[in-house]
Parts: C-alpha cells; structure tokens; sequence
C-alpha cells in the first residue's frame, strides 16, 4: 500500500489533489427496514470481519506513513453514510454470508416475529464512508 | 445516498458498482465537482469504471487503471456506451503506474487501499 502511494505522489503534480476514500470500519454496519411510508428503521447491527479490520488498519498505516513522510499533506476528512437495497430480508442475508467485509451475521435489535412479519419489505445496508483528501506536497 | 439494487444476492459480481454510491454523490461529499472540473483526473482500483466514468463529463481527461482485465473490459464498454471519449482505461497495478511524473492533477483512491 505504501508502494501505491510513493507511485501516486510521482505522478500528481505538486499540489496535486489525492481522494482517499473506503469504508470506515471504525463504526458498525446498520441493517435496515424501509416502512411503507419510505422511513429506514434500524433492526440491527452489522459488525466488520476480523480480515477486514486488519485490512483497514494496515490502509490506515499506509496513509499515515505518507503523511508523516511529507509527501501528502492532509486537507479536509470526513464521513458520510450510504445504503445499499435489498428486495427483502432474505437477500440481505445471502449478501452477507458472501462478503467479506462484514461479519455474517447480524446482531438483531428486533425479535423474530418482527422479522418474520417484515421479510420480504425492502431492506438496507447503511454503512459508512471515511475519505480523506490529501494535497501532493 | 442510496444505491438502488435490484439484483443483490449470491450472482452479484464483487466489483459491481451498484453497491457504491454513485459517482456524483460521492464527490459532493468530497467538496464537489470543482475538484475535478478541467484536471487529468486518474482513479487507480478504478474497477468497472464507476468513478472514472462519472468524472469524465466534468474533467478533462481521466484515466482509470485496474488490475482485473474483466473490470477494464467492462470499464472500456461502459465508455463506449456513454461516448466518454476522454476516458481511457488499461489493466495495471497501482505500485507500477505508466505515466510521466507529475502528469495528473488529481488521484482518485476510491475503495482501492
């Protein structure tokens, strides 16, 4: 990863702008259920896998040797939520068992009659977006 | 945001781009198309071509660079079917880019660390 940013400072100009952006594992996942009225409830939780996690934090190294080897001075960073849809719950949950970013498994906040009564409503992801923007020094 | 998908399930390719925002909205979040408006914008791990293609209306040239041949295949045809004559797309990895120094105004790390 670090290789990948020494390659990015060569080819930006100085003062050249550098976008880092990729899920912030730093907060959890949501699972999501759009009501008829087109509200997103929250019906659980959604953790990051253990080689996701290891992943983010060796990304995180990567930007901060940059950074602290004087080759991209940060700007502005920030966070912003996105959802991803699914027709039902069932979908949701076959996502899931084949990603490898989150844990398999969601952390209910709703029993399982609630569930079951709201299957095949439209369901949600909602996770979140960390990015970063850098200025080549 | 939200991305909209229909197809989500145990066929959907890793790279697609439906489970990322769209291209514009993410760049709102970063500050807007004044980033990119007129710069050599590059998007390195530019996969199926979702955000090269969505700066390529504003930018003057973009350039997006991906390891997978299936990704760029699909990144060229989408170009084709928008007419994004200024976007061109090669198969390569970040730690080894083919460019001149200097060259870009603006690199896009989207997903891709």
């Amino acid at each position: 990863m670090v290789d990948a940013l020494t390659e990015a400072h060569r080819i930006l100009r100085p003062r050249g702008l550098l976008i880092d952006a990729r899920p912030d594992s730093r907060v959890p996942a949501y699972a999501e259920r759009r009501t008829k009225a087109g509200r997103y409830l929250r019906a659980g939780v959604i953790a990051t896998s253990r080689v996701a996690l290891d992943d983010d934090r060796a990304s995180d190294r990567a930007i901060a040797t940059a950074a602290g080897g004087g080759w991209f001075r940060s700007l502005r960073a920030g966070r912003f939520w996105h959802r991803v849809l699914f027709e039902g719950r069932p979908e949701l949950e076959r996502y899931l068992e084949d990603h490898a970013r989150f844990a398999r498994r969601v952390r209910w906040t709703v029993d399982a009659k609630g569930r079951r009564r709201w299957e095949n409503d439209p369901w949600a992801i909602r996770r979140a977006v960390q990015y970063e923007l850098f200025e080549r020094v | 945001m939200v991305t909209s998908t229909s197809a989500v399930g145990r066929l959907l390719p890793p790279i697609s781009s439906l489970l990322r925002p769209p291209p514009v909205d993410e760049l709102r979040e970063y500050g807007g198309l004044g980033l990119i408006r007129r710069k050599r914008v590059i998007d390195i791990g530019c996969g199926d071509g979702r955000m090269a293609l969505g700066c390529a209306p504003y930018a003057s040239e973009v350039v997006g660079v991906d390891p997978d041949p299936g990704a760029i295949r699909l990144a060229r045809a989408k170009a084709r079917e928008l007419g994004a004559a200024n976007a061109t797309f090669k198969v390569g990895v970040a730690q080894e880019l083919p460019f001149a120094d200097e060259h870009f105004d603006v690199v896009v790390l989207s997903w891709t660390l």
